[in-house]
């Protein structure tokens, strides 16, 4: 409960007031996100007390999901996967005008699954650091691997795409010296390079200068228009449709969330399916079902909570924020890891407790604030990017004052670009980026317990079940391509070996007529 | 959907793969000229995980290139402000590239509020925005108050430039 | 000839349409109703969606007039958009709404009033939202 002392004190409670505000404001506005909102604040928090700092991403967290659910209810834009769901129904709800509603069982439903999920984390990360800390470095490069495995070939919709990313990921890990040998690598005798890229500059150019040069090339022009609401606020018969969906939500969401394979579609997804099934009005699916915002909102959250786990208890981050999060305390020097609740106690209770009062602060605000939120879709797009651009170079400039750390910015800015035009996903790269250099090391101490031997990568139980999994992951679209073709579907076994998803179709440009207009624009420029 | 624009889709997305393929080569290549002094403490040496990386990298270029020529082509990233029935628009990509590489050439000499002022005005009219004044008046506030919020707040002291008696 | 008018739900819009409906049928001329939208928001409440726009044009037919309404969501702004129009279709009249603004708000934001009265080459009648006077 020291935590809560912590965390109580006027100036954290600022920070967390300032977290979730900010959070929420990025989570409305288009082509923000609170990866980026992270990021683009890293550089501010360097003179920061670590812990306030701390306080305020988990605020920015929280609130950036609220946020962007507030934005898919009442405008049908889902910002992220994860929202897709909840505007299925929300925005029917809102177009038949019970957006309050909708907006009161999504804030509700998040403070619900936010707290259990949090109550959660306090439980389950204890255990798992207790167990974590009996495992040698063999299991852990084992873990490691698997996260990165799943992130870039069970998660995205390419595998290839995404293996080229987390490829380029690594790379962007590489450049530096080597801690061990004391040799440079990738630094072609440039100095500024020698300490490695800076984390900072790295998740400012991808998640910012990519994100607004891609949005700037493609910016939309059409205005949408919002539905106009008063306070959320929600009827007896509401909550009687609305709890027991958060509290199967939440179920969903956490045990998803806390798997190192991370991700929220597949838990929204599932609440989303169940509600369906169980409700007793399963007619109003699909023109604004009360439980289908409920649900998956719930699970949304309840997964966010549970994304916290691996990272406090195994400094394994699974999502773009929780990444850059670690980033973060990496560059405070903190080491992330199983020993961190060991190390730094404080900071882990602080930030726990943090998320609790951030969950209660955001239920607070954004009932009565609703209304206000839809004011910041009328800032003009060209303020909105070019506010973007000028925070990413001012944050990226700031750490160093080096003109050097501008160039590498604005080059993996382009590759952010890159990514974002070749559907390379994005996560397998900033993971790579983190995880890659953990992962060596591991590797490196393995192999220094077992004397060179290859065997010590496999002397940990544990180890060898996660490649066991790993294969079975990676295994199973070739096996039932395999067995598909074997009961005389088209579909070829070459096909899921070079991996690329069946469910994306052959040819998914016809679905989008225009879209392969925009690319041959583009190469004929490229080629003139 | 054309031929021939399939067919250019098709060579842009080669030339990515293309690109892939080189950074894997220089990865490689790069830990080829590692020195690795043999020790009992360290096996695996600096030499391993790049030789990976390349491995991962130009494996996935080939993949990439033969998913490619069998038409499977990628698509690009959907978002909230995305308007993906538009072409790149590289009329307002390459001006903003510009003005960014114009910030980062002059931001030492001229000083943080000019160029952070030159840097916000020119994205935002690149970005169509036409109240000339008003946009003025928005860039000299956010280059002045960083300026001196990162100077108060952080102690941090942002190149003044040729304004450095100034402000 | 025709009559074109500014038209923005809000009071100075609607007190705009109003008298260009009088106009246009004293004069027996048609009427062109613009609303446009530079598009460079994600929301902008200045543009009629689906609803507003067939509760417009059940008004104007009522109103037993001919009319003809320009939507715009994208590209130029209202101002041009306006003039533009009023040219092509040698307008005789321009009818617009005015909305309070400090000297410094004009200075900042720039007025597409201002822009119409200098701009245009026909009459210019502009109107207050209240004139309960």
């Amino acid at each position: 409960m020291g935590g809560f002392a912590a965390a109580l004190t006027p100036i954290n409670l600022l920070f967390a007031f300032a977290g979730v505000i900010l959070g929420t404001a990025v989570g409305v506005l288009p082509g923000i996100g609170p990866a980026m909102a992270v990021a683009l604040l890293l550089p501010l928090t360097f003179g920061m007390e670590t812990s306030s700092a701390l306080i305020m991403f988990a605020g920015i967290y929280y609130g950036g999901m609220y946020g962007g659910s507030t934005t898919s209810i009442l405008l049908n834009t889902p910002g992220e996967s994860a929202t897709v769901i909840t505007a299925i129904e929300g925005h029917k709800m809102a177009k038949a005008g019970r957006a309050a509603q909708a907006l009161a069982t999504a804030a509700i439903g998040s403070f619900v699954a936010g707290t259990i999920g949090t109550a959660l984390l306090v439980t389950v990360a204890p255990i798992v650091v207790k167990f974590a800390v009996s495992l040698g470095a063999p299991s852990y490069f084992a873990i490691m691997v698997l996260a990165l495995v799943t992130v870039t070939a069970v998660l995205g919709s390419s595998k290839i795409r995404g293996f080229a990313s987390l490829g380029l990921g690594l790379a962007i890990g590489l450049v530096g010296m080597d801690p061990v040998s004391g040799q440079q690598r990738l630094t072609f005798g440039f100095a500024p390079l020698v300490d490695g890229m800076d984390i900072v500059v790295v998740a400012v150019a991808i998640f910012a200068i990519g994100e607004a040069l891609w949005i700037a090339a493609h910016l939309r022009t059409s205005p949408a228009r919002t539905i106009p609401v008063g306070a959320p606020w929600m009827g007896k018969e509401d909550w009687k449709r609305s709890w027991k969906p958060w509290l199967r939500g939440t179920a969903f969401g956490f045990p998803f969330g806390a798997l190192p394979a991370g991700g929220a579609e597949v838990p929204t997804f599932l609440s989303y399916v169940t509600e369906k099934k169980l409700s007793k009005h399963p007619e109003e699916f699909g023109h604004g079902a009360i439980e289908g915002v409920a649900g998956p909102e719930a699970a949304n959250n309840a997964s966010a909570a549970g994304t916290l786990t691996p990272m406090l208890a195994l400094g394994l981050p699974t999502n773009a924020t929780a990444a850059v999060m670690l980033a973060f305390l990496t560059m405070k020097g903190i080491q992330p890891g199983p020993l961190l609740f060991e190390n730094e106690p404080d900071l882990v209770w602080a930030l726990i407790a943090s998320l609790f009062i951030g969950n209660t602060l955001l239920l607070l605000i954004n009932l009565p604030l609703a209304p206000l939120w839809a004011k910041l879709l009328k800032i003009p797009r060209p303020y909105l990017y070019a506010g973007i651009l000028f925070f990413a170079t001012l944050g990226a400039f700031s750490v160093n004052m080096q003109v050097a750390d501008l160039w590498l910015l604005l080059l993996i800015g382009l590759l952010g670009f890159a990514l974002r035009r070749f559907g390379l996903p994005v996560l397998p790269l900033i993971l790579g980026v983190i995880i890659g250099p953990m992962a060596e090391e591991q590797l490196r101490k393995t192999f220094q317990l077992s004397a060179g031997e290859v065997s010590g990568l496999w002397s940990e139980p544990l180890a060898v079940g996660i490649y066991v999994l790993i294969a079975v992951l990676l295994l199973l679209p070739v096996l039932i391509s395999v067995i598909r073709r074997k009961r005389g579907t088209a579909s070829a076994a070459a096909e899921a070996l070079l991996g690329d998803d069946a469910a994306g179709g052959p040819e998914p440009e016809q679905a989008k007529p225009g879209h392969g207009n925009e690319n041959s624009k583009a190469a004929e420029r490229n080629e003139s | 959907m054309s031929e021939v624009a399939t067919a250019k889709k098709k060579r842009v997305e080669l030339l990515f793969a293309a690109f892939l393929l080189i950074v894997g080569i220089i990865v490689f290549v790069d830990a080829s000229q590692l020195h690795v002094t043999y020790s009992q403490a360290d096996v695996v040496g600096p030499k391993a995980l790049p030789y990976v990386v390349s491995g991962i990298l130009i494996l996935s270029s080939i993949a990439l290139a033969i998913t490619v020529m069998r038409g499977n082509l990628a698509a690009g990233e959907e978002g909230e402000d995305v308007d993906l029935s538009q072409p790149s628009d590289w009329k307002v990509l390459l001006p903003l590239i510009g003005i960014f590489v114009l910030n980062l050439l002059i931001v030492n000499w001229a000083g943080w509020v000019i160029s952070g002022t030159i840097m916000f005005f020119g994205a935002a009219t690149c970005l169509g925005a036409r109240r000339w004044v008003l946009t003025l008046v928005i860039s000299l506030a956010l280059a002045l108050g960083s300026f001196y919020g990162f100077y108060l707040g952080l102690g941090i002291k942002l190149p003044a430039g040729i304004l450095s008696g100034v402000l | 000839m025709t009559i074109v008018v500014g038209y923005i739900p809000s009071p100075e819009g609607e007190a705009a349409l109003e008298r260009a409906i009088l106009e246009a049928r004293r004069s027996e001329v048609r009427l062109i109703v613009v609303n446009s939208s530079k598009g460079d928001q994600l929301v902008d409440d200045r543009l009629i969606d689906a609803k507003q726009y067939h509760e417009l044009e059940a008004r104007l037919s009522d109103a037993g007039i001919d009319f003809w309404i320009e939507r715009h969501t994208q590209g130029a702004d209202a101002a041009d958009q306006i003039l533009h129009i009023a040219q092509a279709q040698r307008a005789e009249l321009i009818v617009i709404g005015l909305r309070k603004r400090t000297a410094m708000g004009k200075f900042l934001m720039g007025s597409n009033a201002q822009r119409i009265l200098l701009q245009a080459s026909c009459p210019v009648l502009s109107l207050k939202a209240s004139s309960d006077w």
